[in-house]
C-alpha cells in the first residue's frame, strides 16, 4: 500500500483526554499513529455536566478519597478545577504533539461525556479513548464512555489501556471474509508500524478457510511488505476467542463491528480482552 | 719508687696479622654474615620472641649503627618462617549497624577469595534477578495480585454503584473524590428540577444518599487495608522470586565457607539484604544523578555507591605469607600504625564507607613481629599512645585522629576492633630506653625485655672472621671490590682504634661499613681489582685530614708561639697537660700549658678555672683532691701554710674532666719543690688522694696531638708522654708514632703513681720514706717537705709578730 493511500484513509485522529492514565496511553498511541499516517490530532476534553449539576445541588457533598472526610462541593471551585484539568490536558497534548511534530487542535466541551465525545469530532477518522477513565470503580471491563462509544459510535474507535503500545507492536486482525473484516484488515495494514508482525485469525468453521482467506487477502497484504501469520480458529464463541487471543499475546486487536459475529459476542470479546482494541467501522 | 720502663713499640699498637686468616681475599668467604659479639642482646631477643605472654615486647637499646636492626631482622627472619601464617582479615558491611563495619577472620588466603566470590555474585545477580523478574510466571503472578486488588475494590464500588443506580442515584467521580447525585434518565438532576420535587421525595433522596455515603465511606476505609495486603502479597512474591533466583548462587558460596560460622552468618545477612533490595539489581543503567555523583562506573567496578555494601575490604591477605610476618615500619605515624579511615569527596562533602578503611602496620604484623624505630615513633604525634593502647588492649581499634580531635566533622565509621597478637620490637638509643623507663609508667609493663647491644666486642679470631664476613657479604650484596686479607686486617685494627681499646673491636658496624665503602672507592680510583691495606690506610688518613682543619689551626698557633707550648726547656711550676677537643664525631688531642704558683697561705689550692666558673664540676673535684693529697702526705700534723693557684693557660672555652689532675699535681709539686719540669714531656691522667694515677679517656688522641706538635718542631729523642699505666691496653696508635718509638725518637711512659711521674719529669728521684716518715734526702718529696716546713715556720713567725704587735697595742 502506498503511503498516499494510507494518508487518504485516515486524516484526523481524535483523542479523548481526561488526565487519567488511560487517557495518557491513548494520547501516546494516537500520536504514534498520527505521525506514521501524517494525520492531524484533535484533543477533546469534556467537562462533565453531571458533575457540575451535582455541585449545584443544595446538599452536594464530596467524599474525599484519601481522608474519607466529607465536604461541601462548591460549584465555582469545581469549575476552576475543571479548567485546571482542561489546561493540563491541553499541555499534555501540546507536549506530545511537539515531541512527535504533529498538527493538533484542542477542544473543550461541556455536556454528557460520551455524547459530547461522539459529536465533538464527527469528521475524525479514528477516536482514541481509554478503556476506562476516571470512573469511581477501578473496573476491569469497559468504562461507561467506552461502552457508549462502542455501542453508539459511528467512527472507528481505538480503546487503549496504560502499559500497552498500539500500532508499534504486533497486531491481530479478526477475519471472517466479511466486508467489515476486510476493512479491519485494511485499517490494520494502514496503521501498522514497519516492523510489526500481523496475526490474521480466520474465524470460520470451514476446514479450508485459511487457504481461502490467504487468497482473498493476498492483494491487500502483499504490497504492505509486512510479515503476516495466519491462524485458523473454527469457533465463534466470545470467551473462547478471548482466550485464544490472549494465548497469542498479540498486542493490538483489530476487528470490525460489521463482521459475521453476533454483536453480543463482539461486545463480550472487547470487554474481556486486556489488550487495546481497534473497532473499525 | 722505681721508674717504669718506656713502652715498647708492640705495646703501642695491637697489630692484626693477616697471615692468621685462612683466606686470601673476602671473595673466598661464603657471603653470609653472623652477628658477633652481641650474645647478651641476642639472648634477650630470643627470649622475648619465644615467650608468648603479654608485655614481653622488646626494646633493643644501643648506640646508632651497632647493627640492632640487622641483628633483630636477621633473627626474626630465621624464626618467622617456622611459625604458622596468621589468618586473613577483612572488613565487611554491617547490615544491622552500618556505622560499625564487621571484621571477619578467615584462614590465610581466603579473604581475597571471599572478595572475588562476592564480586562475582553481584555481577551474576545483575543478569539473574532481572531475568527472574521478567519471567512470564512472575509477570502473571504480579498482575494477578494487582488485579485482585483492583477487582476487590471494583466489585465493592460497582455493587454500591448498582445499588445507587437502582435508587436513581449516580456515583460520580469528582476531582478530589466521590459524590452522589440523584439522576433522571441517566442524567444528574439540575438543582431547579430537584427543588421542584416534593419535600418527602427530597428527604427520601437525601436519606438514601446519606446511607450510600456511609456505605462508600466504609468501603473506602477498607481500601488502605486492601492496599497494604496487596503490597504485602507483592513483597512476598518478590521475596520468593528473588530468594529463588539467589538461592543456588548463595548456596554455592555458603558451602565454600561452611566451616566458618562468622562468614556464614555474613552470607546469610547478605542473602536477606539482597532479597529485601532486589529492585536495586533491576535498574538497567545508572540514573543521571548517579552518573553525576561519580557512581556510574561500569558494573564491573560497582554500580553506584549502593553496591559497595556487598564488597569485601580485604585488610590482610596472607596468601603469599610464609610463616609469621615481619614488618618494619619506617614511618610509624599513628595512621600508619593502627590504620586509617579515608574519605572521598562527593559534591563537596566528605563521605566514607567500610571499603575506605586502610590497614596499618599493626594489621600487617598481626600474628608476627613489628619492628619500629623508637625515636621516630616518639616523634610522631599520638603514635606512641596509640601503640601502647593497642598492645594493652590487645586489639586494633581504628580511630580517625581528625575525628577524635574534632578537626573534621563528617560521617565516620567505628569499625569493629581486630584482636591483636604481635611482638613489638623497638630499636633505640639507651637514653631513650632509660627515659621511657623512668617517665612512662606503662613502659615497664609493655616492654619487659631490653636487649642491650654492646659497643664493643672481644678481639679474637672468631670476631676477626665476623668482620671479614661482614666485608665479604657487603662486597657481594653491594657489588663492591673484595678485600685482600691485609685490608681486612687493617679494618680490624681500625675497629680496635674505634673501640679505643687494643683488646676490643667496635660493634659500630655502620662505621665499618662506611670505611668499606670508602676503601672500595679508593681502590676503584686506583683501578685495583682488590681493596688492599694501603687503600684502607689511605681512607683513614683522608678522613683524619678532612676533619683536621681546626686541629691544624691550633697547631699552627702553637708553632708561631701564639699559643705558648714549650717542648724543649725546663720550667718550675709549668707542665704540658693534654686535653681532648670534640668536634662533631671527631676527637683530637692538643697540649695545654698548666702552671702553678705558690705563696704563703692557709693551705688552699685555688683553681682559677673554677673561680671564674670556667671549670666543670669534675675538674674542680680533681683539683680539690690535690689539696687532699698534699695535706695528707706532706703536712699531716701541721698546718699547710701555702696557698697555690692553678690555671690552664690560654684556655678561653672552659675545662671539664679530671684527666689533667696529675699534670696539675706535678706542676704544684714542681712549684713547691722548686725543681723544674722537663717541658719535652706531656702528661695525662687523673690522680686520687693517695697519689695513684688513674685511667682517662681518649689516650690515643692525646698522644697523637702532642706527637704531631713535637714532630713538627723536630723529634730529638727526649720527647714523650706520660700516661696512666692502666691506659696501656687502650693504645692503638698511629703507625708514624710506633715508628718514632721504634727509632727511639719518642717515648711513652706508663705511670701508676705520681712519685714515678715526678721523677721522670724532674729527673730527680722522688724519694722513699723511712720508718720515721723522713724522705730520702735530696729527693723531690724531701724538698717539698723542707719547703713546706719553711713556709710553716715563716707563717708562725709572721703570726707571732702579728700577735706581739696586737699585745703591744693593747698594753
Amino acid at each position: 500500500m502506498e503511503p498516499g493511500m494510507r494518508q487518504g484513509m485516515i486524516r484526523t485522529i481524535a483523542v479523548a483526554l481526561d488526565c487519567s492514565p488511560h487517557s495518557k496511553a491513548s494520547l501516546v498511541a494516537a500520536a504514534e499513529m498520527a505521525v506514521r499516517l501524517g494525520a492531524e490530532l484533535i484533543g477533546i476534553f469534556v467537562e462533565d455536566i453531571n458533575l457540575l449539576r451535582m455541585a449545584g445541588l443544595p446538599f452536594a457533598e464530596e467524599i474525599r478519597q484519601y481522608s474519607m472526610t466529607t465536604g461541601k462541593l462548591d460549584e465555582a471551585q469545581l469549575e476552576r478545577l475543571l479548567r485546571f484539568q482542561a489546561r493540563d490536558a491541553q499541555e499534555q497534548l501540546q507536549r506530545t504533539a511537539e515531541e512527535f511534530t504533529l498538527r493538533h487542535t484542542f477542544r473543550v466541551l461541556r455536556g454528557m461525556v460520551p455524547e459530547e465525545l461522539m459529536s465533538a469530532a464527527p469528521d475524525a477518522d479514528i477516536l482514541v479513548l481509554g478503556r476506562s477513565g476516571r470512573s469511581p470503580s477501578c473496573r476491569k471491563g469497559l468504562g461507561s464512555t467506552a461502552s457508549t462509544a462502542l455501542r453508539e459510535g459511528k467512527m472507528t474507535v481505538l480503546l487503549m489501556r496504560p502499559g500497552c503500545t498500539a500500532a508499534e507492536g504486533p497486531l491481530l486482525v479478526l477475519y471472517d471474509g466479511s466486508e467489515g473484516s476486510m476493512r479491519a484488515l485494511g485499517t490494520a495494514l494502514a496503521i501498522a508500524g514497519p516492523e510489526s508482525l500481523l496475526h490474521l485469525v480466520v474465524i470460520d468453521r470451514e476446514p479450508d478457510a485459511e487457504e481461502r482467506s490467504r487468497q482473498e487477502t493476498l492483494t491487500l497484504v502483499e504490497p504492505s511488505g509486512l510479515q503476516v501469520e495466519y491462524h485458523h480458529l473454527p469457533v465463534a464463541d466470545g470467551r473462547q476467542l478471548a482466550r485464544y487471543i490472549r494465548m497469542i499475546d498479540s498486542g493490538l486487536l483489530v476487528l470490525s463491528d460489521r463482521m459475521n459475529l453476533p454483536e453480543e459476542t463482539l461486545r463480550a470479546l472487547v470487554n474481556d480482552i486486556d489488550s487495546p482494541v481497534l473497532i473499525v467501522r | 719508687m722505681p721508674v717504669p720502663q718506656k713502652l715498647t713499640p708492640t705495646q703501642l699498637f695491637n697489630r692484626c696479622d693477616p697471615a692468621q686468616f685462612g683466606f686470601e681475599t673476602t671473595a673466598e668467604l661464603d657471603g653470609t654474615t653472623e652477628i658477633a659479639g652481641q650474645e647478651r642482646a641476642l639472648e634477650a631477643i630470643r627470649f622475648s620472641m619465644g615467650i608468648r605472654h603479654d608485655g614481653f615486647n622488646l626494646f633493643a637499646l644501643g648506640p646508632a649503627g651497632t647493627g640492632k636492626q640487622s641483628a633483630v631482622l636477621h633473627l626474626l627472619n630465621r624464626l618467622a618462617p617456622c611459625a604458622a601464617s596468621p589468618d586473613d582479615w577483612c572488613y565487611v558491611y554491617n547490615f544491622e549497624k552500618p556505622r560499625h563495619p564487621r571484621a571477619l577472620r578467615l584462614p590465610p588466603g581466603r579473604a581475597g577469595q571471599l572478595g572475588s566470590d562476592m564480586e562475582r555474585l553481584v555481577e551474576t545477580l545483575f543478569s539473574v534477578i532481572p531475568a527472574a523478574f521478567s519471567s512470564e510466571e512472575y509477570q502473571t503472578r504480579e498482575k494477578e495480585i494487582n488485579e485482585s486488588f483492583q477487582e476487590q475494590q471494583g466489585v465493592a464500588i460497582e455493587a454500591l454503584e448498582r445499588k445507587a443506580q437502582s435508587q436513581d442515584i449516580a456515583l460520580i467521580r469528582t476531582p478530589g473524590g466521590f459524590a452522589f447525585a440523584p439522576t433522571k434518565k441517566g442524567e444528574v438532576l439540575k438543582s431547579e428540577d430537584f427543588m421542584r420535587l416534593k419535600q418527602e421525595d427530597r428527604d427520601r433522596i437525601e436519606a438514601e444518599m446519606g446511607q450510600l455515603k456511609d456505605a462508600l465511606q466504609s468501603i473506602m476505609a477498607q481500601i488502605p487495608k486492601w492496599h497494604r495486603e496487596t503490597n504485602e502479597k507483592l513483597k512476598e512474591l518478590n521475596r520468593d522470586v528473588a530468594g529463588f533466583a539467589l538461592k543456588p548462587l548463595i548456596g554455592e558460596i555458603r558451602s565454600k565457607y561452611e566451616t566458618l560460622p562468622e562468614v556464614v552468618s555474613y552470607i546469610d545477612a547478605i542473602e536477606n539484604d539482597i532479597i529485601e533490595n532486589f529492585d536495586q539489581f533491576l535498574e538497567k543503567e545508572p540514573s543521571p544523578q548517579e552518573l553525576f555523583m561519580g557512581g556510574g562506573q561500569p558494573r564491573t567496578g560497582s554500580k553506584g555507591r549502593y553496591f559497595v555494601r556487598y564488597r569485601v575490604n580485604v585488610m590482610i591477605d596472607n596468601t603469599n605469607t610464609n610463616g609469621a610476618p615481619v614488618i618494619l615500619e619506617d614511618k610509624p605515624a599513628c595512621q600508619n600504625l593502627i590504620g586509617d579511615i579515608e574519605h572521598s569527596s562527593q559534591m563537596g562533602t566528605l563521605v566514607t564507607d567500610f571499603t575506605l578503611i586502610k590497614p596499618g602496620a599493626l594489621h600487617r604484623a598481626n600474628g608476627g613481629y613489628l619492628v619500629l624505630d623508637a625515636r621516630r615513633l616518639l616523634l610522631e604525634p599520638f603514635a606512641w599512645e596509640a601503640l601502647k593502647k593497642a598492645i594493652r588492649t590487645r586489639q586494633i581499634r581504628i580511630e580517625s585522629l581528625a575525628q577524635l580531635y574534632s578537626l573534621v566533622s563528617t560521617i565516620s565509621l567505628d569499625p569493629e576492633p581486630i584482636p591483636l597478637q604481635v611482638k613489638i620490637i623497638l630499636l633505640g638509643e639507651r637514653t631513650l630506653y632509660y627515659l621511657l623507663n623512668n617517665y612512662d609508667p606503662d613502659f615497664n609493663e609493655l616492654f619487659k625485655v631490653g636487649a642491650d647491644f654492646e659497643d664493643e666486642m672481644e678481639r679474637n679470631p672468631e670476631n676477626y672472621l665476623a668482620y671479614a664476613r661482614l666485608i665479604g657479604s657487603m662486597a657481594v650484596r653491594e657489588k663492591l671490590r673484595h678485600f685482600d686479607r691485609g685490608a681486612v686486617a687493617r679494618v680490624i685494627e681500625h675497629g680496635s682504634r674505634m673501640a679505643g681499646d687494643a683488646t676490643k673491636l667496635t660493634t659500630h658496624l655502620q662505621g665499618i661499613c662506611d670505611l668499606v665503602h670508602e676503601a672500595d672507592y679508593h681502590a676503584s680510583e686506583g683501578s685495583r681489582a682488590l681493596v688492599t691495606a694501603g687503600d684502607v690506610q689511605a681512607v683513614i688518613d683522608a678522613r683524619v685530614h678532612r676533619a683536621s682543619r681546626v686541629q691544624e689551626r691550633i697547631r699552627e698557633a702553637m708553632m708561631r708561639n701564639t699559643i705558648l707550648i714549650d717542648t724543649c726547656s725546663e720550667k718550675i711550676g709549668q707542665i704540658n697537660g693534654l686535653s681532648i677537643y670534640s668536634l662533631g664525631d671527631r676527637n683530637f688531642g692538643q697540649p695545654s700549658r698548666i702552671t702553678a704558683r705558690i705563696r704563703l697561705g692557709k693551705g688552699e689550692v685555688i683553681d682559677i678555672e673554677r673561680e671564674v666558673e670556667m671549670g666543670g664540676p669534675i675538674h674542680s673535684k680533681g683539683v680539690l683532691i690535690l689539696s687532699g693529697f698534699l695535706g695528707a702526705r706532706y703536712a699531716p700534723e701541721q698546718p699547710l701554710s701555702l696557698s697555690a693557684t692553678l690555671v690552664f693557660e690560654q684556655s678561653y672555652g672552659g675545662v671539664e674532666g679530671d684527666s689533667a689532675s696529675s699534670a696539675e699535681l706535678y706542676a704544684l709539686l714542681s712549684a713547691i719543690s722548686g725543681l723544674p719540669i722537663r717541658q719535652w714531656f706531656a702528661v695525662t691522667g687523673s690522680v686520687n688522694q693517695y697519689g695513684e694515677v688513674q685511667a682517662i679517656g681518649g689516650v690515643n688522641e692525646k698522644i697523637e696531638g702532642f706527637f704531631d706538635l713535637c714532630s713538627e718542631r723536630g723529634l730529638d729523642g727526649r720527647q714523650g708522654v706520660l700516661i696512666p699505666a692502666s691506659n696501656v691496653s687502650n693504645l692503638m696508635l698511629r703507625q708514624d708514632i710506633v715508628k718514632a718509638v721504634e727509632e727511639g725518637k719518642f717515648s711513652i711512659w706508663p705511670v701508676s703513681h705520681v712519685d714515678q711521674g715526678i721523677e721522670i719529669l724532674t729527673g730527680v728521684p722522688s724519694g722513699e720514706q723511712d720508718e720515721a716518715g723522713v724522705w730520702s734526702p735530696g729527693s723531690v718529696n724531701a724538698r717539698i717537705v723542707e719547703r713546706l716546713d719553711a713556709m710553716t715556720k715563716k707563717q708562725k713567725e709572721f703570726d707571732s709578730d702579728l700577735e706581739n704587735d696586737d699585745e703591744e697595742k693593747k698594753s
